[in-house]
């Protein structure tokens, strides 16, 4: 079965004699420079250097928009890319089923298409999200900024209208727990999120690199998580652990293919694995252990 | 699968509660499934004895070049003397056997004018393939292929003998090299990646290791001997222990050193003091601060080694006025400023924690009172 299609993906070349290149990479889903306007310009995903703010850790900035899609999954996007960043955005839009037009550089042609072509033949899922914590969205820049922090340090959200019984730790922004002067630095505000919560207690870890983004969808029968590599340069040996037991799975990475999960250990009710190699974007689905 | 923890939370111990920094010990979790050996290798069959090789002809300090002849008369006195045995090759056999895959933990981050030395490397690789072990049994190895490619070991050994690194460079990219099975987890200064996997080498195929240190100052640390050298040379993502001025070496080099198999496979430490660094470590870029200590010492107590190296890179940062690798002014720290360090041996970028070496100490790795080091000096 070929994928649903939860992402609505329309591509511009800035070169206007370029349709035939574009075709010839497959990508047939072309807009029109009118179609553009009307939409919410994206900031170009990838990482960006800190030269102020060096450290042994060399923790890289990252540039992610899956907060942007969770949080008005209704809106309409743009992304206005240089040379290099057409895969990278096109995995982020379909990572959260986002409707976005990518305006790219002819020469990305070939490389865009391919990424299509791998989205389109992803097995579908149609799998509501898993989320550790819920946040009440005030619209404001603060919490945006906060979703953004909670999202690159893959601490799993869901928006809610209300403190949700479900959740354990529902996020207000400007309540007596969560007040605004403490959000107003959303990675200490993360990390204060990360340890109320307890590493132990996350349903997503993951090892061996911190450019990485990921997405957690399922229900009680499969699981299937997104990641998204934002660093630039593929990754080889990430290791995932998930909560919750499961016998089997298969990753789809993009420009690698269908392969099994690596050094995979099931213990004490979690489930641990490896990517051996990790371009820009893998899909790892999931199927739980039977009770 | 499933698979066998052995967990020790090193900062609930009744041991770290009476041997606090001044600030509290992270929450350390080592996990391995390895058994130790009943001997392990370190602080293994001589805790405690340090045999130190002098030889002033050792090296030509004008150019920095090393003399081979006289570096493999030291390294033949040095194991005879550390052993007992009469003959060179009965020491090497105390170690080693022909079934043993080898690995040579060196050094290389102080390239150009301070790494281990391919003298003492070559000579203990032709004393191994002299008991029979074959060439391709052995692994020079170390983190960083750009390091190794820089160091460039191959012109001096055997063609088949193998050289060997977890990640193609210090980018936090490589994982595949390391046992996901065997770590260290820890939370330090609220890092995504908590995260320190020994090299599958390490755990997977060696049977024994030489862990071959220099003498060198560490910024972190205060010095990196054999302690630093087989901690941070046999784990991913340790970068992460020191940064804004604040260092957690203290606990962690001698926490990763003795997770196992790599406590009970590194049998015997070679401490290449040809060259010495006492300020600017690991790192000599510059020969400004390279001393030449003309000594290679012996043992199998890495904490014993070290505790000697303590007092040698003190003695010498005295010799040039430099602040002690003890001090922990806010006076002298400049935090993250590389610049100024390297321009001056009276900053620090980090307080240092050469207290790491007693806290191995207590974790049963080697003997830290001077008093009961048996250091044996031998003068060729």
């Amino acid at each position: 079965m070929k994928s649903l299609l939860l992402f609505a993906l329309c591509v511009y070349s800035s070169d206007g004699g370029s349709t035939a290149t574009l075709e010839a990479a497959g990508i047939t889903r072309l807009c029109a420079e009118s179609d553009l306007s009307s939409r919410e310009p994206l900031p170009i995903p990838g990482i960006t250097a800190r030269a102020n703010l060096a450290s042994p850790t060399r923790i890289p900035w990252i540039v992610a928009n899956g907060w942007r899609f969770t949080r008005n999954p209704g809106g309409k996007y743009v992304y206005d890319l240089p040379v290099g960043r057409a895969e990278l955005a096109a995995a982020e839009a379909h990572a959260y089923g986002a409707d976005a037009a990518v305006k790219i550089d002819p020469s990305d042609a070939g490389l865009l298409g391919a990424m299509l072509t791998f989205l389109e033949g992803l097995p579908a899922a149609n799998l509501p999200v898993i989320a550790d914590l819920a946040i009440v969205d005030d619209g404001s820049a603060v919490t945006g900024e906060v979703m953004n922090l909670l999202a690159r340090r893959n601490l799993l959200y869901q928006i809610v209208t209300a403190s949700s019984p479900r959740s354990p730790i529902t996020i207000t922004i400007g309540s007596p727990q969560y007040p605004r002067e403490e959000a107003a630095d959303p990675s200490a505000f993360a990390l204060k999120i990360r340890r109320q919560l307890t590493d132990d207690q996350r349903t997503l870890r993951v090892f061996g690199s911190e450019t990485v983004i990921c997405r957690l969808t399922g229900d009680e029968r499969q699981t299937r998580l997104h990641l998204i590599n934002y660093g630039g340069r593929d990754i080889e040996g990430l290791r995932i652990r998930v909560r919750g037991s499961y016998s089997s799975g298969a990753f789809h990475v993009v420009g690698v293919g269908r392969v099994p999960l690596q050094d995979h250990v099931i213990e004490s009710g979690t489930t641990e694995f490896s990517v051996p190699r990790l371009t820009t974007y893998a899909v790892v689905d999931l199927a739980r252990t039977a009770p | 699968m499933l698979r066998r923890d052995f967990v020790r939370l090193i900062a609930a111990s009744s041991f770290a509660a009476r041997f606090q920094t001044p600030s509290a010990l992270p929450k350390l979790r080592a996990v391995s499934a390895y058994q130790s050996a009943p001997t392990p290798g370190m602080p293994g069959p001589y805790p405690g004895r340090v045999v130190s090789v002098r030889s002033d002809k050792c090296i030509d300090t004008a150019t920095g070049a090393a003399n081979d002849e006289v570096v493999r008369e030291m390294m033949a006195r040095g194991m005879r003397e550390l052993t007992g045995a009469r003959t060179t090759r009965q020491a090497w056999q105390r170690f080693f056997e022909p079934s043993d895959m080898v690995g040579l933990k060196v050094n290389c981050g102080g390239y150009p004018h301070c790494v281990s030395a391919y003298e003492i490397v070559a000579e203990i690789v032709r004393q191994l393939t002299g008991l029979g072990i074959p060439a391709t049994q052995i692994y020079v190895y170390e983190r960083f292929q750009n390091q190794l490619d820089e160091v460039n070991y191959a012109p001096h050994l055997p063609q088949s003998i193998q050289l060997v690194a977890a990640e193609r460079a210090n980018r936090n990219v490589d994982n595949a090299g390391y046992d996901p099975a065997v770590y260290l987890e820890a939370d330090l200064f609220g890092e995504d990646d908590t995260r320190s996997n020994m090299m599958r080498l390490v755990s997977q195929r060696l049977t024994k290791i030489i862990n071959i240190p220099n003498m060198k100052d560490h910024g972190a640390t205060g010095v990196t001997g054999c302690l630093k050298n087989i901690a941070y040379g046999s784990f991913s993502n340790v970068a992460r222990t020191h940064q804004g001025g604040k260092s957690h070496t203290y606990s962690i080099v001698g926490t990763l050193a003795a997770i196992e198999p790599l406590r009970s496979r590194t049998v015997l430490q070679i401490m290449d003091g040809l060259r010495g660094v006492w300020h600017g470590g690991p790192f000599a870029r510059t020969r400004a601060y390279v001393f030449y200590p003309r000594q290679i010492i012996f043992g199998t107590d890495p904490v014993a080694i070290d505790r000697l190296l303590l007092d040698i890179i003190e003695q010498e940062r005295r010799a040039h006025g430099a602040i002690s690798i003890w001090d922990r002014s806010p006076a002298s720290l400049k935090v993250d400023d590389g610049r100024a360090r390297d321009a001056d041996p009276n900053v620090n970028i980090i307080i240092r924690e050469p207290g790491h070496v007693e806290f191995a100490s207590k974790l049963g790795l080697g003997t830290y009172d001077l008093a009961r080091i048996n250091l044996q000096n031998v003068s060729l």
